[in-house]
């Protein structure tokens, strides 16, 4: 079977990502073992459907707090479902259906008690597309305090510099509040976003894809963003590019067809996967 | 294809439509072009003194001194046509001349008695004045001037009588006297003819009970009941109109049988040529403008003013003042209903049969007439909801404003769901995912992001209803009225008003200059709401875009 170019690329960037993260693997495989203890999503044979199709399947896996989890994989295999799912994004479409346990910080999230803008407010998320609103830079940043009944403008003011600060577009913005978002480039956008989702103070931000609408210059930003965020914040990030979930990941997660195939350290399954699948996928034989 | 055929092809329809878009402004211009001419000239035009008197009498508008010195000036004119007139009148007018020497003689017998004459005497001189009596009645009718001439010198011959002097009888002679001087230079024969155009005459100059006539009611009879006849020409062009009646006589002759008839004009002067009247029409031509003096006038009242005698004076103050209440109500009710069943189909409604019924209904409704909805509301509001809570069951503006929410919420709903269908799911995920709830994501960001669509939906209503006139016609809507004082009185509108001045009143064809007035300020006030509306969609646009 013949190589496209860019299956060459994918292949010669995860033989030398091999390499470089080889000589780490022992110092992570430690921290990793630390955070096991303190997971703060765990999925316990978690099913979703879409009517009587099947988003995703029995996936039984935990997502270490403060640090980054990829989930890779081809298009339609659930990586999106999985993430929607954790902070129920899925409920806005109808005839929908969830089995099994899915537990953020202690509490199964499909419990029918469970408080959806607590929920929301704990698990953050930032979309593919950079979405803000209509609004000012404050107002997009305040949105999320403000509906937790934050009303003082100088508090308001407070969050939103810290969030904006947060997001490393404090400095570039600082004298245009007022302007409207959309006023901002697509990458600036993206991070306002991302300030957004951490004004409200979430635990856990679930990113999907949140590069694929960005040029390379504006993807840097947001990864080097998460690199900082991750000390404080549990991220989880869907990405079709192989090299950023290499990059910014400490463990990935390679779904397809709506089931968990590996879920390991990231250095282990970009530089030794244990299914053959995974291989076939990360090496650019599948998908 | 070849690169040439395509390119001009492209051409082709380039100026296609560039074609359509011109046609269509050219038909748009043709439309609207003639009517706002001639609407303007219900504020723009050349105001004659009466204008200035009416104006005066019945707004207390203008200054005193300067328009008494202009009556002063023009009465000074007017007094010369005053004197032709009833100069000649005298020789024409025999029925008043008869009526007088009636009442004289009778005046006579009564100052017998009160002198003490009695008896003989006294049924001797009754006798004589009732011969005068008698002889003069038939010399007033008769059409041979030598009978006339018999008559007069018979009647004359008791001036000299001792018994007649210093009495009422002496204003017999004189009246024979008078009245042989006045048929001098009549031809008598023409004296019915020039009866009837005299009366024709008066009416042009004076008026009379239906029409105005160019000069005003006649200073020595009493003021006309209605304001319009009052005052002569207001304006110049009707001047002009009333100048052409005084001095040509228009009339539809036979000329072939079997041929429709064909307008012939005569001119009075010729008809009235060597008797004292022909010097009236040259008088009037030449001095028009000392009498009426014409002056260019702006009127801009006219959108303030309360009118005079169904739209012959005055403005459309008040029926501006209904529209605008009956219409910002309608939208008052109108939005929000709209707004919250456009906000249910989109964001609760699911797909069920039930949901695209209501849809189905609602599509139905946007093109159903509007006379349906005036019935509508006369039986639903009128008829049926305010008895039932104790209101008075007439048409009002309420009930009036109500039929036209109803009217127009289809197109509101439509054109609200629309706009809120097209607002991006992201930003609605984006609100949710930070823990708003649905009502609080549809307040704060859909609706805010759907505001430039539904301010089309407004602007869309808001022409729609404010000129639409079958469905307040049986709801609240009245033609004439005082204005109203509560939202349970009828009120007068624009829409309605140019209805009712289209269909049949006699006194508005008299003014289309009102009529078309009217049709422009509506035309004018819904452009003016929807610039407003616009500019602040633009506005609200260019907020939500951030430049």
């Amino acid at each position: 079977m013949p190589m496209t170019s860019v299956q060459k690329d994918t292949k010669s960037a995860a033989t030398g990502l091999t390499m470089k993260v080889e000589s780490k693997l022992a110092l992570v495989e430690k921290k990793d073992s630390l955070n096991r203890h303190c997971a703060i999503i765990k999925a316990e044979g978690f099913s979703f459907y879409y009517g009587s199709k099947v988003g995703v399947k029995d996936i039984t896996m935990d997502v270490n707090q403060c640090s980054v989890t990829a989930i890779i994989g081809p298009s339609g295999c659930g990586k999106s479902t999985f993430l929607r799912s954790m902070n129920r994004m899925n409920d806005l479409i109808p005839h929908t259906r969830a089995e099994g346990k899915l537990i953020v910080d202690n509490q199964d999230i499909y419990d029918k008690r469970v408080n959806l803008v607590n929920l929301r407010q704990q698990v953050g998320m930032v979309f593919q597309k950079p979405n803000p609103f209509p609004k000012s830079i404050f107002d997009n940043v305040a949105y999320g305090p403000r509906l937790q009944g934050t009303k003082k403008r100088s508090e308001l003011q407070q969050i939103v510099e810290q969030s904006l600060d947060a997001a490393a577009l404090w400095k570039e913005i600082k004298d245009d509040l007022k302007k409207s978002a959309l006023a901002l480039s697509g990458g600036q956008q993206q991070r306002l976003c991302i300030a957004r989702a951490l004004a409200t103070k979430p635990r856990v931000l679930l990113m999907d894809e949140p590069c694929s609408a960005l040029d390379p210059i504006a993807t840097g930003r947001i990864e080097d963003l998460i690199e900082e965020l991750k000390s404080t914040y549990t991220i989880v990030i869907v990405t079709h590019n192989m090299q950023q979930a290499a990059r910014v990941s400490e463990r990935a997660a390679f779904f397809c067809l709506g089931e968990l195939i590996e879920y390991d350290l990231t250095s282990k399954i970009f530089g030794n996967p244990g299914k053959k699948q995974t291989e076939d996928y990360i090496t650019g034989r599948f998908g | 294809m070849k690169i040439v055929i395509r390119n001009t092809f492209d051409k082709a329809f380039t100026i296609l439509t560039a074609l359509s878009v011109i046609f269509i402004s050219l038909v748009l211009l043709g439309i609207l072009g003639p009517m706002i001419w001639r609407g303007s000239g219900a504020v723009i035009f050349k105001g004659t003194v009466e204008f200035r008197k009416m104006q005066m009498d019945l707004f207390e508008r203008g200054n005193q001194d300067v328009l008494q010195n202009e009556i002063v000036e023009t009465d000074t004119v007017r007094k010369t046509i005053f004197e032709t007139i009833n100069r000649f009148k005298k020789g024409i007018d025999t029925e008043a001349l008869c009526d007088r020497v009636r009442d004289i003689h009778r005046e006579f017998g009564q100052e017998l008695r009160l002198k003490g004459i009695t008896g003989q005497e006294y049924s001797r001189l009754r006798s004589i004045t009732r011969d005068i009596r008698d002889k003069l009645e038939v010399t007033f009718e008769s059409q041979d001037k030598k009978e006339i001439t018999k008559n007069i010198e018979y009647v004359l011959q008791f001036k000299k009588d001792e018994r007649f002097k210093a009495t009422c009888a002496e204003e017999l002679f004189q009246i024979a006297l008078g009245f042989q001087k006045d048929i001098a230079k009549i031809d008598l024969n023409k004296r019915k003819q020039y009866e009837e155009d005299l009366i024709q005459i008066e009416q042009t100059l004076f008026g009379s009970g239906e029409i105005p006539g160019l000069l005003g009611p006649h200073p020595d009879k009493p003021l006309p009941a209605l304001a319009m006849n009052r005052f002569g020409a207001t304006r110049w062009d009707q001047s002009l109109k009333l100048l052409d009646k005084l001095l040509w006589i228009e009339e539809w002759v036979e000329k072939e049988p079997g041929k429709p008839l064909e307008k012939v004009r005569t001119s009075r002067k010729e008809k009235f040529a060597g008797t004292d009247l022909e010097p009236l029409f040259s008088s009037v031509q030449d001095n028009l403008e000392k009498i009426l003096k014409p002056r260019l006038t702006i009127y801009w009242q006219f959108f303030i003013d309360d009118n005079f005698n169904s739209h012959y004076f005055g403005g459309v103050g008040p029926e501006i003042l209904g529209t605008l209440l009956i219409t910002f109500l309608g939208m008052l009710f109108a939005v929000p209903l709209g707004l919250i069943s456009a906000a249910y189909l989109v964001e609760c409604a699911s797909d069920h049969f039930i949901f695209r019924m209501i849809r189905m209904c609602i599509n139905t409704l946007a093109g159903v007439p509007s006379i349906v909805f005036g019935l509508f509301g006369l039986s639903f509001f009128v008829l049926f909801l305010f008895p039932l809570f104790g209101m008075p069951s007439k048409g009002c503006i309420l009930a009036a404003s109500m039929t036209l929410a109803i009217l127009t919420l289809p197109v509101m709903i439509r054109a609200s769901e629309e706009a809120i269908r097209t607002v991006p799911q992201t930003y609605k995920e984006a609100s949710l995912a930070l823990g708003a709830s649905g009502f609080r994501t549809f307040v704060t960001v859909t609706l805010p992001a759907a505001l430039p669509g539904i301010l089309t939906g407004i602007i869309l209503s808001l022409s729609r209803i404010a000129g639409e006139t079958a469905p307040i016609l049986f709801a609240g809507a009245v033609a004439m009225g005082p204005i109203p004082k509560s939202l349970f009185d009828p009120t007068r509108t624009l829409s309605y008003g140019s209805y009712d001045m289209a269909v049949g009143d006699r006194i508005s064809m008299m003014v289309p200059h009102n009529q078309y007035g009217m049709v422009v300020t509506l035309v004018i006030l819904v452009l003016c709401l929807n610039a407003l509306a616009i500019g602040l969609r633009s506005r609200v646009f260019k907020r939500l875009k951030g430049h």
